[in-house]
């Protein structure tokens, strides 16, 4: 029997193992292989090559396009998921009966795989048969199908829709729940002081957001860029590697061109780039609130 | 018209512009659903028209009954033949769902216990370590998952354990844990001290106070931490993909991504894939939306 004294180490052991083992020796076994040259067709040449892994990396095209990609697509995917999580959050927060059965289904999309949100995208904008396409037909909007998974920004826009779609019911809870817990008194204190609809929301609803919202933020921007299964369902990081985000090109560095150095490299700047990220979100909304 | 008129107006418009809105957002969020439930019931000559029979008559279950049975339609005009030569990994849509259920629901469960115990420490008992260790597990979801897959990858292989349940349940748990202890313990810190304090005054360790006092309380977190935990290992796909090789572990995330990047796939018995492999998940958001809501809602505003 587990002493009352050792009881909580006992129930916290096993879960700290678990983590410890996917988290410590990943890290420094990423840090090990991206100093050495690592080439999976080249098994013998295992030297310790210092930071020259980082170098080819960083002085790549590859690199910069795909740094490229993961800007743009991380600018528009975080921008519309915030902005239509905040109109979703909005209109759940609201006391009519549409909000009431658009609350049932808000999670749909949230609860499927990636994969498959991916999936039914590529079906719904297929150049060829895509429904998208059929629809804009027959209303006569377009006079024939446009390939809209071949086009850069096109091909982009589509992998937002579809990052929206699955990610953007997230921010809408998060962001409801935040809203539910601003005093109702303070609207109408706004309403008696002749404030109208959209300063209520200025100058009320938005500072109450702040930081729900810099939460999203981080969290969406991190999800952004880490995005993989869409792209690989998707796109496959075309067209002209339009959405080859850096998730995909290391995915690619190491098992497509099976060079584990060059791969490990890169992840460490991604996460790198995570790390600062999240760092540079914090401060800001530390900077809010003081 | 006179200021109070138009102010009767719009009180009475507003209701109907919100519930128009909130009718364009379901649209957006159920239409492609719809759009692939329609396609799963279509034949292949129907979808590959241009444009596409938005509503197929008679809808066929030719599709669906493939899936299960291997059985070939027998209408070749309305399904054509070669598509159905070329997608005949839809055949291995089951076996990849009870992968998938046996990953998730062993994930499940093992949050559910491992979690609840290590939460309700970190909760409730001070102990050496306690806040380092708390610290530690939540900052390890920090890391991309890119980041580390050359080294999970290792550790796995090492293991001996490729291709095998055991490696997804491991590699699931590693990535589960944090969120359900964060979880748990911010909902298990929200019930009421008292009775517990009396358990524990009454005789009772622990152990047996969490058992018999703190989880029947806590039945709507543990059923939102279950869920969550369920849908994450149900969902995954870049170390499904990395971990496993053949049909004996790979997961309907990795089949369905192998079977959607074929090119000669035929778009009806890929639909009919997406519909059935969306039942559970979508099933447990459905029914579960309100203890879903509430715990993300929790989870981030405490």
């Amino acid at each position: 029997m587990i002493s009352e004294r050792s009881y909580p180490y006992a129930t916290v052991l096993p879960v700290m193992l678990v983590v410890a083992l996917f988290t410590v020796y990943p890290l420094l076994h990423s840090v090990y292989l991206s100093l050495h040259e690592n080439v999976l067709t080249r098994p013998l040449d295992n030297d310790f090559v210092g930071l020259q892994n980082f170098r080819e990396v960083v002085t790549g095209y590859y690199f910069w396009r795909s740094l490229w990609s993961t800007a743009v697509f991380a600018v528009m995917a975080v921008a519309a998921v915030t902005l239509y999580g905040l109109g979703v959050a909005l209109l759940l927060n609201q006391v009519v009966l549409g909000s009431a059965l658009l609350k049932v289904v808000v999670l749909l999309p949230w609860a499927i795989p990636a994969v498959i949100s991916g999936i039914i995208w590529r079906w719904i904008f297929d150049g060829d048969y895509g429904v998208l396409n059929g629809l804009l037909l027959v209303t006569g909007i377009v006079d024939r199908y446009v390939p809209w998974m071949s086009q850069p920004f096109s091909a982009r826009l589509c992998m937002t829709v579809a990052h929206v779609w699955k990610q953007g019911p997230l921010a809408a809870v998060f962001l409801l729940a935040a809203l539910q817990v601003i005093p109702a008194e303070l609207y109408d204190a706004a309403r008696i002081d002749g404030a109208g609809r959209w300063h209520g929301f200025r100058f009320v609803t938005l500072p109450y957001l702040k930081a729900t919202l810099a939460l999203v933020l981080i969290y969406e921007t991190i999800v952004a860029v880490a995005t993989f299964d869409l792209v690989y369902v998707m796109t496959g990081g075309g067209p002209a590697d339009a959405t080859a985000i850096i998730g995909w090109y290391a995915y690619t560095e190491i098992f497509r061109f099976l060079n584990l150095g060059h791969g490990a490299a890169l992840a460490i700047i991604l996460g790198g780039l995570l790390l600062g990220l999240v760092l540079v979100y914090l401060r800001a909304l530390r900077a809010e609130e003081a | 018209m006179s200021a109070r008129r138009a102010r009767r107006w719009a009180h009475r418009l507003e209701p109907m512009a919100l519930n128009v809105a909130c009718g364009a957002v379901a649209v957006f969020i159920l239409a492609p659903f719809a759009w692939m439930l329609v396609s799963s019931v279509s034949g292949e000559a129907e979808l590959t028209r241009r444009p596409p029979i938005f509503a197929p008559s008679p809808p066929t279950p030719a599709n669906y009954a493939f899936i299960f049975t291997g059985q070939l339609p027998k209408d070749s005009t309305r399904h054509g033949i070669f598509v159905w030569q070329t997608s005949h990994e839809v055949r291995l849509l089951l076996p990849a769902l009870r992968n998938s259920f046996i990953v998730a629901l062993s994930v499940m469960a093992a949050n559910v216990v491992f979690g609840a115990l290590a939460a309700y420490s970190f909760a409730r008992l001070r102990f050496h370590g306690r806040r380092s260790a708390y610290a530690f597990i939540l900052t390890s979801r920090l890391m991309p998952a890119v980041a580390v897959a050359i080294p999970f990858y290792a550790i796995v292989q090492r293991l001996d354990l490729l291709d095998t349940y055991r490696a997804l349940i491991l590699v699931y748990l590693a990535f589960t844990f944090p969120f359900t202890i964060y979880f748990l313990s911010v909902y298990f810190r929200y019930l009421p001290i008292e009775v517990e304090e009396a358990a524990l005054l009454d005789g009772c360790t622990r152990f047996q106070t969490l058992l018999r006092v703190v989880v029947p309380c806590a039945v709507p977190g543990l059923v939102a931490a279950a869920a969550f935990a369920f849908m994450t290992a149900y969902n995954e796909f870049l170390f499904a993909l990395l971990l496993t090789q053949t049909i004996a572990a790979q997961t309907m995330p990795v089949l369905l991504a192998a079977v959607a990047t074929n090119p000669a796939v035929s778009h009806a018995l890929l639909a009919s894939c997406v519909i059935l492999a969306i039942v559970p998940p979508g099933l447990l958001a459905l029914v579960l939306h309100r203890y879903l809501t509430r715990g993300l809602a929790a989870s981030i505003a405490r």
